[in-house]
């Protein structure tokens, strides 16, 4: 057994080497991952992450669309620009598929063209077959999506075909996709309950053949879409749900390079954002997910939370702009009308709102006792309390400082907000309340209880 | 001010505050012990004692004081600067 002994040190050790506060905290690995394959054990180097080029991609408008009453144009127009801006001038968010089949998806991809912007690369989602192949020529896209289903529960079940025949179809679009010069990006769904070495191997391997001559900007890319969300992150799980295996084999055994691999997660086990990342530590560049996670029944990955993962595995904020976040949640509400659980990480209304008494008086003594990460400045979202019977006296001075914009020895102390505290327990012991007190009902107590600290406020 | 008109000034607050019989408080009482203050009308307290002695108080030193003596003490020596 090894022996701890106590170290008593005067000044607190943070480490902030890896929870700097002035960013998300930092994930940082100590050694290779170990994985069994076909009894030989194989390696992954997660530090490579940090430089290879991994990116975002995006699919609010197409899977994210799926699962919701259908976006305004000018909608899809402005979060696009957001999209852009958030994902910064490196293109952390790369590209967004679009659906090209109504008069509608066609007028939005032209507006957004029209906005000039570099990144996100706008591309197509069709399905496999050369009819739709037209709609993407029309639109003078570089590179689209096609449904290639890949499991025989889709072959056979859903398209009644063989899988030779299947493999034929997908092959003979993939191969008008190249004709034209437009980039085919194969959606191999539902790849995570597919017999993977009867169908997906062969599959990938004929696709690499087919491309093997094409320059690299027209070799296919392969997204691996996880589309009932059963994928595994776990070391060491069977195939076909292993993420690491997958992409092992994909890349070793089929030659497909980083840059060509995509990350398609469902989050119907709730393993839609890990799953994702994991996909981009065991050695694939495109993670595709939804702002919020909007998706087919349980949504896709959130690409906030992406986002806060690729800052986290970088170290630094890339260019990204993160305060867009809390602009697109707030133009959600305000002008698309979708309202987001209150819980709900980074962006919820009470994401970094505390209740507990205890943690407000950590709050209030030094806030990164109980925040996530400067909140204030990276995402425009200052902590704060919501004021019940189990907030105490911390909880209602923290909400009436931050109130009155009062910072250091200006704050009052628990003594000067003695009176709203006992107002506030009032409502629950005496008056049986139920709910939590508004910020309405709060700032009426401080008119009455703070008059001078109001008028001062309201001067200011 | 002396010690003896802080501590009257010091038990009347008590007792009112309280809600105790100006007679039966002793400075050896603890507030939350011997006179049931739990930790709301123990902030409740130190403010009233703030608005008898016209003082800001700093809320880590003021609510540290546990007793009616402690309190004595403590404003004695920050009124009479000790």
């Amino acid at each position: 057994m090894k022996n701890y002994e106590l170290q008593d040190i005067p000044q607190p050790n943070l480490i902030e080497n890896i929870f700097p506060y002035s960013l998300p905290p930092l994930i940082k690995f100590e050694g290779k991952i170990q994985e069994t394959i076909d009894g030989k054990t194989v390696e992954f180097d997660p530090n490579e992450v940090k430089t290879r080029d991994i990116h975002i991609t995006d699919t609010t408008f197409r899977d994210g669309q799926q699962a919701r009453p259908p976006y305004k144009k000018e909608q899809m127009v402005k979060l696009y620009e957001m999209l852009s801006r958030l994902g910064g001038p490196n293109g952390v968010i790369r590209q967004s598929e679009f659906f090209l089949y109504t008069k509608n998806d066609r007028e939005t991809i032209d507006a957004c063209r029209n906005l000039n912007l570099k990144f996100p690369e706008i591309t197509g989602w069709i399905r496999a077959n050369k009819g739709d192949f037209r709609l993407v020529k029309e639109m003078g896209l570089k590179e689209t999506g096609m449904l290639t289903s890949s499991s025989d529960y889709h072959i056979f079940h859903k398209q009644n075909q063989t899988r030779k025949q299947a493999m034929d179809q997908y092959v003979e679009v993939v191969e008008a996709a190249l004709e034209a010069g437009i980039r085919p990006r194969c959606h191999l769904e539902d790849i995570t309950r597919a017999d993977l070495p009867g169908f997906v191997f062969p599959f990938v391997q004929r696709l690499e053949r087919l491309t093997e001559k094409q320059p690299d900007n027209m070799k296919v890319k392969i997204r691996l879409c996880d589309t009932m969300g059963f994928g595994l992150s776990y070391p060491n799980a069977a195939e076909p749900r292993s993420i690491p295996k997958l992409i092992w084999r994909l890349r070793n055994e089929c030659g497909v390079t980083p840059d060509r691999l995509e990350w398609h997660g469902h989050n119907d086990f709730h393993k839609v954002h890990i799953n994702g990342a994991s996909a981009w530590i065991y050695g694939l560049n495109a993670l595709n997910g939804t702002l919020f996670g909007f998706g087919e029944r349980c949504g896709n990955p959130p690409l906030e939370g992406a986002i806060i993962e690729y800052i986290a595995l970088k170290g630094s904020l890339s260019g990204i702009n993160l305060p867009v976040i809390t602009e697109m949640v707030e133009y959600y509400e305000k002008e698309i009308g979708t309202h987001l659980a209150s819980n709900y990480p980074f962006v919820g209304k009470d994401f970094n709102t505390t209740r507990a008494g205890i943690h407000a008086g950590g709050l209030r003594k030094f806030e990164q006792i109980y925040n996530i990460f400067d909140t204030t400045t990276l995402l425009n979202r200052p902590p704060r309390v919501s004021i019940t019977d189990k907030s105490g006296t911390d909880g209602v001075a923290l909400w009436v400082n931050d109130f009155l914009g009062l910072k250091g020895e200006e704050r009052l102390s628990v003594m000067k907000v003695a009176k709203i505290q006992r107002w506030v327990m009032d409502q629950y012991e005496v008056g049986g309340r139920m709910s939590s007190i508004t910020d309405e009902e709060l700032e009426e107590q401080v008119k009455i209880n703070l008059p001078e600290y109001y008028k001062q406020h309201h001067r200011n | 001010m002396t010690r003896q008109e802080i501590a009257e000034r010091v038990t009347k607050v008590t007792a009112r505050e309280l809600r105790r019989n100006i007679a039966e408080i002793r400075e050896s009482d603890q507030f939350a012990m011997e006179l049931g203050a739990d930790s709301l009308k123990s902030i409740e307290l130190v403010a009233a004692f703030e608005e008898e002695f016209n003082l800001n108080l700093v809320e880590e030193e003021a609510l540290k004081v546990q007793s009616v003596g402690g309190a004595i003490d403590f404003f004695d020596k920050i009124i009479n600067k000790k």
